[in-house]
């Protein structure tokens, strides 16, 4: 059954079963690997994509569920890693190993997209992803600094 | 020989870019020489230069980019930029142009190591002109527990050793290039080669101030030898330029936009992919499976059985047999093998285990006579005048280290080749592997590296990398990537042991020990079962005993960060803690003047952590009610005169009355050694493992149900979030004159006894047994 969804701005038109979790989609079908499979239950958030804005767990939303909808992955954040999270990210060198890295950071942008200027409670209650490296203390530094980054690109516009 | 390769196969040689961007990796299977692997911008496997190298680390290209040769894996330890760093410091490059690349497995098969890297210069872990004298430093042909005379002598990425073990070769490696195109310049100018100097890739002739860069000398470089390498010296750290300064990690970028290139993300052209299902139970095999049940599914293949019992699938440690179904996507094979009927054979004797029997049969053991490690003085005499004994039993559970990235690998087994794509701390143990399961000589076996998706001890390393040799040789032509699900990859894993131990001390009046005896007990296999307590004790007991006690069970043990150190630092910290709390003595106080009469040859780094830890923490100052502050000290090699890694901290912990517990901040006083080489890497280091410890101190165990590990995921096996990391966590560097042994896994132990003496200071409950989550923590 074909079935489309815009990813990072283009319309594609997928041949699989309907229940097939829009994470296999995006790695399998359109081949784009920044986006991370690690529990396939939810729990981790490896796999954080935007649809429509809001973060989402790839690994459990069936295909179906983003017909029509748009979806962003890490791929689609930036054209060149010039998003403010990215820039925050290099520059408190936050990764280790790297893997829950594309899903923290599309989970961060879309926190700041909800809350342009969270506090640590905020942060604790809405970055609920795993990194098993526990980079936390600089996400947590580089955060604030997307924030910052973020109201400066705002008050230049 | 001939390549049996079809024709066919050939027809997708080149690179195909997907119109989405994808990166798929094109190649061409060779008739004679190496692959032509295409290299996309995140894939971090070796690649043949288009031009010469200087030497087998560096490739100095016209534009003076300069590509250095990794030997270790980039776990998210930044191995990856220290490496390099050390290179370079002696090659006095520009940084800014330094492109890391793993080192080539194969390569490594077939050529041995220049002389000139053999011999470790230098005269022990206090001579800052040297290496100090590696931990794995024996030259052993497996790189397993020494080092080979093979090209890149150790590969294997484990025991905290890549600085300590590879620095001296590398730094040579930098220092042979550079001098190699001081000489090409000087052949070039007809000058001397003492009149010349570099830095940042420039070379100057110092009488007429004349220039040239390693670009431009590079190609003669590579034909220039150096007459005499073994005079070359390497910098002690008085003389070093970059190594010592905070550099960001080179992957970083690649790892915030998913171009990295794990091995999961591996795709080929004509690639199938496999889904595994092994027994639950370790030791058990396939009894029966029905593919006819799935054969007509989507996508699905076929289906392929491992031949466990067969020793070649295997890397030390037995795993269950299990069977792999073949399909066109992995969504597709997943699907497919969850309905896919098996049978198991499970050995009874298994099946009867279960974590209550096992650690019965650990305490049973702690009572039998043990395998005695160290006996000094009289222990029996002295507990018989104790003033007060103090005797306690403790408790750790198995442990494993999952990894964010299930295991994977991609393999192509053609004629008379395999080329393997994986993430992987071991690549010589894996070219071994693909020879002995193919037949195909190691000259022939390709390891491609990807990026990591975290190591933690050794998960990097098998069976997935024998199970997808298997199943690609089984379908020679066809590249084959294997992955595991979340739930596979907690059985395709060996655990950290589970532990008992008991400790008992006689204190004199004043509550100073007397004697101190120490017991554990775990899996006969355990590594790291002396660490910690071998040798002398860390805090002064005139009479002192410690001995090991085990039993075998089936539940295969290995390497998880940190080997011994987190269990024994948490009984042995505790231990002190309580010690300190009978002998009505402040904790630090009490360490600080044991580890003063003891008479290590470290004992003043140690004193000098606790004293630097307690002042930054503020130690004896007021807390408010519900708040508790506990030091302890952290320590690898402080029993002996060799390389060692000393550092305290202090944690100050809250519980709520509902038993919520934080821990507030953490205050880390380190050593540096003579000097660290990226600091900004070690304070990542010890910031992670702070809160990898906190997730086994507060929220981790596997437990053991009718024979099998009872947790498969994230959902029963905790892992910690941003809201459980400490919002303060201040760290602090000491030098200390010495080579240091490692940062990589054993730091931040000290959190476990921390939040154990937190718990019983605020609400006056001890417990003994990790985790602390299994416990009643509030308090009125």
């Amino acid at each position: 059954m074909a079935i489309d969804l815009t990813v990072n701005g283009v319309t594609h038109s997928v041949d699989v079963a309907p229940d097939t979790p829009l994470l296999w989609v995006i790695r399998e079908q359109l081949r784009l690997t920044g986006t991370k499979f690690s529990c396939g239950i939810a729990q981790c958030g490896a796999c954080t994509v935007h649809v429509d804005d809001r973060p989402v767990r790839s690994c459990s939303m069936p295909v179906s569920a983003v017909a029509g909808r748009k979806v962003t992955t890490i791929e689609g954040l930036s054209p060149d890693t010039t998003h403010p999270v990215q820039l925050a990210w290099i520059e408190l060198d936050v990764p280790q190993c790297g893997y829950c890295q594309s899903g923290m950071i599309m989970a961060v942008a879309a926190l700041l997209k909800r809350l342009p200027k969270p506090t640590d409670a905020d942060i604790d209650a809405g970055v609920t992803n795993a990194c098993r490296c526990s980079t936390y203390h600089r996400i947590r530094q580089a955060v604030h600094l997307a924030a910052a980054k973020l109201s400066t690109q705002v008050g230049k516009l | 020989m001939t390549d049996t390769t079809n024709m066919d196969r050939r027809d997708f040689l080149a690179t195909t870019a997907a119109a989405t961007g994808a990166l798929v990796v094109g190649f061409w299977v060779p008739q004679r020489a190496n692959a032509q692997i295409i290299h996309p911008e995140g894939a971090a496997w070796a690649v043949d230069p288009a031009i010469p190298e200087v030497n087998a680390w560096v490739v100095v290209a016209p534009d003076d980019t300069v590509t250095i040769r990794i030997g270790q894996t980039e776990l998210g330890q930044g191995v990856w930029t220290s490496n390099a760093m050390m290179v370079a410091e002696e090659l006095q490059c520009d940084w800014s142009k330094v492109r890391p690349q793993y080192a080539s497995a194969n390569r490594d098969a077939r050529e041995m190591a220049p002389e000139w890297t053999l011999q470790v210069p230098g005269h022990g872990a206090q001579d800052p002109n040297g290496g100090g004298v590696p931990e794995f430093g024996e030259r052993k042909s497996d790189g397993v527990n020494g080092i080979p005379d093979t090209l890149y002598r150790r590969m294997r990425t484990n025991g905290v050793g890549s600085v300590r073990d590879g620095r001296y070769y590398l730094q040579l490696a930098g220092a042979e290039a550079r001098e190699r195109l001081l000489l090409a310049a000087a052949k070039t100018w007809n000058v001397p080669v003492d009149e010349l100097s570099s830095a940042n890739s420039v070379i100057t002739h110092r009488q007429t101030g004349r220039t040239t860069t390693y670009g431009k000398v590079a190609a003669l470089a590579a034909e220039t030898p150096h007459p005499h390498p073994e005079t070359i010296r390497i910098k002690p750290p008085a003389e070093w330029k970059l190594m010592g300064t905070e550099q960001k990690n080179l992957d970083v970028p690649l790892k915030v936009s998913g171009k990295a290139e794990y091995g999961i993300d591996v795709i080929l052209p004509g690639m199938k992919w496999a889904a595994v299902r092994s027994c639950p139970v370790y030791g058990g095999t396939v009894k029966s499976f029905d593919f006819d049940k799935i054969r007509h599914e989507p996508g699905v293949i076929s289906a392929i059985q491992f031949p466990i019992p067969d020793p070649s699938l295997i890397r030390g440690h037995v795993f269950g047999g299990g069977v792999a179904v073949l399909g066109d996507t992995w969504y597709q094979a997943k699907s497919a093998i969850g309905k896919m009927p098996i049978e198991w054979d499970i050995p009874p004797e298994y099946a009867a285990r279960n974590t209550a029997n096992i650690r019965a049969d650990l305490l049973a053991s702690l009572n039998e006579p043990g395998k005695v490690q160290v006996n000094l003085g009289d222990c029996d005499a002295a507990f018989r005048s104790a003033a007060k004994i103090v005797d306690a039993t403790y408790s750790v559970p198995y442990l494993p280290r999952a990894r964010m990235e299930p295991g994977n690998a991609t393999v192509l087994v053609t004629g008379n080749r395999v080329d393997i794509w994986l993430g992987d701390q071991s690549p010589q143990e894996t070219r071994r592997s693909g020879s002995r399961i193919t037949g195909i000589p190691e000259s022939s076996v390709y390891v491609h590296l990807c990026h990591l998706g975290g190591g933690y001890g050794r998960n990097g390393n098998g069976p997935q990398a024998e199970q997808a040799i298997y199943v690609a040789n089984q379908n020679r032509g066809t590249p084959i990537h294997m992955l595991w699900t979340r739930e596979e990859d907690f059985v395709g894993t060996t655990f950290r042991s589970i532990g008992v131990a008991r400790l008992r001390a006689a204190l004199d009046r004043d509550g100073w020990p007397i004697a101190m005896e120490v017991r554990t007990a775990t899996d006969v296999d355990a590594p790291g079962q002396t660490t910690g307590f071998d040798v002398a004790p860390r805090y002064f007991a005139p009479n002192y005993r410690f001995s090991t006690h085990s039993r075998k069970f089936h539940i295969p043990v290995g390497t998880r960060r940190g080997v011994g150190a987190p269990a024994q630092t948490y009984y042995r910290e505790t231990f002190m803690d309580e010690l300190a709390h009978a002998a009505g003595k402040d904790p630090y106080h009490y360490r600080r003047e044991l580890i003063a009469r003891t008479t290590l040859p470290y004992k003043a780094d140690m004193i000098r952590a606790l004293d630097m830890a307690a002042e930054m923490s503020g130690w004896g100052k007021p807390l408010p009610k519900g708040t508790a502050r506990a030091i302890a000290l952290e320590e690898h090699g402080a029993e002996g005169d060799g390389m060692a890694t000393i550092s305290a901290m202090v944690h100050t912990v809250s519980i709520s009355r509902e038993g919520k517990v934080r821990v507030e901040r953490v205050d880390v006083a380190h050593e540096e050694g003579f000097r660290l080489i990226n600091p900004l890497s070690v304070r990542k280091q010890i910031e992670g493992q702070i809160v990898w410890f906190y997730n086994d101190a507060m929220n981790q165990e596997c437990t053991v149900e009718q024979g099998r590990i009872a947790q498969h995921n994230f959902d029963q096996f905790i892992l910690s979030r941003i809201v459980d990391t400490p919002p303060e966590i201040n760290i602090r560097f000491f030098n200390t004159g010495h080579w240091m042994n490692g940062m990589g896994h054993d730091r931040g132990t000290s959190i476990q006894s921390a939040i154990g003496d937190a718990i019983f200071q605020i609400t006056g409950k001890r417990y003994r047994d990790l985790p602390f989550r299994n416990h009643d923590l509030t308090w009125t």
